[in-house]
């Protein structure tokens, strides 16, 4: 097993696992906005950068998708690192300058302010990272959302920057969204849930019990098809809210054990 | 309706539904209407399982395709390096003033496309402006828009012989 010297410390991974998989071991942090351990990394916001050793030379590399394949030394604290760090989040802050999220990560990396003049395009506040993109596509199957356009115009879209039909309303991109642009709106009284800024919208479903609102329509459906638990019974269950749900797994079992006795 | 599915069909056969494909059957798609019609898209994407998103996000990517109906002629601009320099946007300024036209747009009464490119390969004779294939050298923003306005008075003559 390949062992990685970060910033002077000895850290032993599997091969393959990346540089901040040992980082993470290590407890040596690394900032990161577009990894997420439920998608393959694309290395796209160039947050995680660290100095790999080259011999004579040392090279920046991206170390949520750097695979350790044999014995390496990198430094995550050295100037060049750091310097390269605080540049990157500099041009995010101008990216999406409403992010909350983005403004704490910059207060924790000590980047306080940004140089340059913030991006005023149709979709400001998103950094690109394609998250939402991803997941909707590999986890959820259903790629109701995708990149358009190309360059400065590059933009995350509903096909035709219209409602997605394709989109059941799950808010896994907005659960995902590291810099918080993407929102889930309940509409209360249509009964409905929107996924801002696409506009999407699905019905919800209300519990038949306490009239709360629970998940769409379709991703009750979607969750049915996935599991192989399409029983009757579950399906009865899924009709109620999480709460209900709750409230008559525990009478049945108080009843279970009651006649028992 | 069944007609247009009729297009997708033969468009999608001829790649033997082969994905990989998918921006030859654009452009065919395009070479048969003019631009990318949505209802279109849309049946493309079904018949090849692909989500529409996909299809928009390389619709999007290439200038050369469109999702608007062109106009009855096309306008192309240059505003490579050396046109630039030689006056390229003040030209294209000109036309988006007086006709009311984005680059990459369409003016309302569908007149003409008014598309901006990086060199055509004739930077001797710079800046150049393409109207229908034709090509017009040294171009002024004064000459410029008298050639469009040429356009727009000749309509009748000129969708005759927009053929040849």
């Amino acid at each position: 097993m390949p062992t990685v010297t970060i910033d002077g410390c000895k850290v032993t991974v599997k091969k393959d696992e990346t540089i901040l998989d040992a980082a993470r071991k290590a407890g040596i942090w690394i900032p990161t906005l577009c990894y997420h351990p439920a998608v393959p990394s694309d290395a796209s916001c160039r947050l995680c950068m660290v100095e790999l050793d080259r011999g004579d030379w040392r090279q920046l590399v991206t170390s949520c998708n750097y695979p350790v394949r044999r014995d390496i030394v990198v430094y995550v604290s050295s100037e060049r690192a750091e310097a390269a760090r605080r540049g990157v989040m500099e041009l995010l802050l101008a990216r999406a300058p409403e992010s909350g999220e983005l403004k704490a990560l910059a207060e924790r990396m000590g980047v306080y302010e940004t140089r340059y003049p913030n991006v005023t395009e149709s979709q400001r506040n998103c950094i690109l990272c394609g998250l939402c993109v991803s997941v909707c596509e590999q986890i959820i199957g259903k790629a109701a959302i995708g990149f358009a356009g190309r360059g400065v115009d590059r933009a995350v879209a509903a096909p035709f920057r219209q409602p997605s039909e394709d989109c059941i309303g799950c808010g896994a991109c907005a659960a995902i969204c590291p810099v918080g642009t993407i929102k889930i709106r309940i509409h209360a009284d249509e009964q409905e849930v929107e996924i801002s800024p696409f506009k999407s919208r699905a019905k919800l479903l209300v519990c038949e019990q306490c009239g709360a609102l629970v998940a769409s329509k379709q991703v009750s459906e979607q969750a049915l098809t996935r599991s192989n638990l399409n029983s009757e019974e579950f399906r009865a269950s899924l009709r109620l809210c999480p709460k209900c749900r709750r409230l008559q797994t525990a009478g049945q079992l108080g009843a279970a054990t009651f006649y028992k006795k | 309706m069944a007609q247009d599915d009729k297009i997708i069909e033969q468009i999608v056969d001829r790649y033997d539904a082969d994905v990989g494909m998918l921006i030859p059957m654009m452009q065919d798609l395009q070479a048969e209407c003019g631009y990318l019609p949505l209802e279109q898209l849309h049946s493309l994407a079904k018949q090849l399982s692909l989500p529409l998103s996909r299809l928009y996000a390389v619709a999007t990517f290439y200038a050369s395709f469109h999702l608007a109906p062109k106009g009855a002629h096309e306008v192309t601009l240059c505003v490579g390096t050396v046109c630039y320099l030689k006056g390229a946007p003040k030209i294209s300024e000109a036309i988006s003033r007086e006709f009311h036209v984005e680059t990459g747009g369409t003016t309302r009464d569908r007149l003409f496309t008014f598309q901006a490119v990086n060199c055509v390969g004739a930077c001797a004779v710079a800046p150049v402006m393409i109207v229908d294939g034709k090509y017009y050298n040294g171009v002024t923003p004064a000459s410029a828009l008298e050639v469009l306005y040429g356009l727009g008075k000749n309509e009748t003559s000129v969708e005759k012989d927009g053929e040849t």
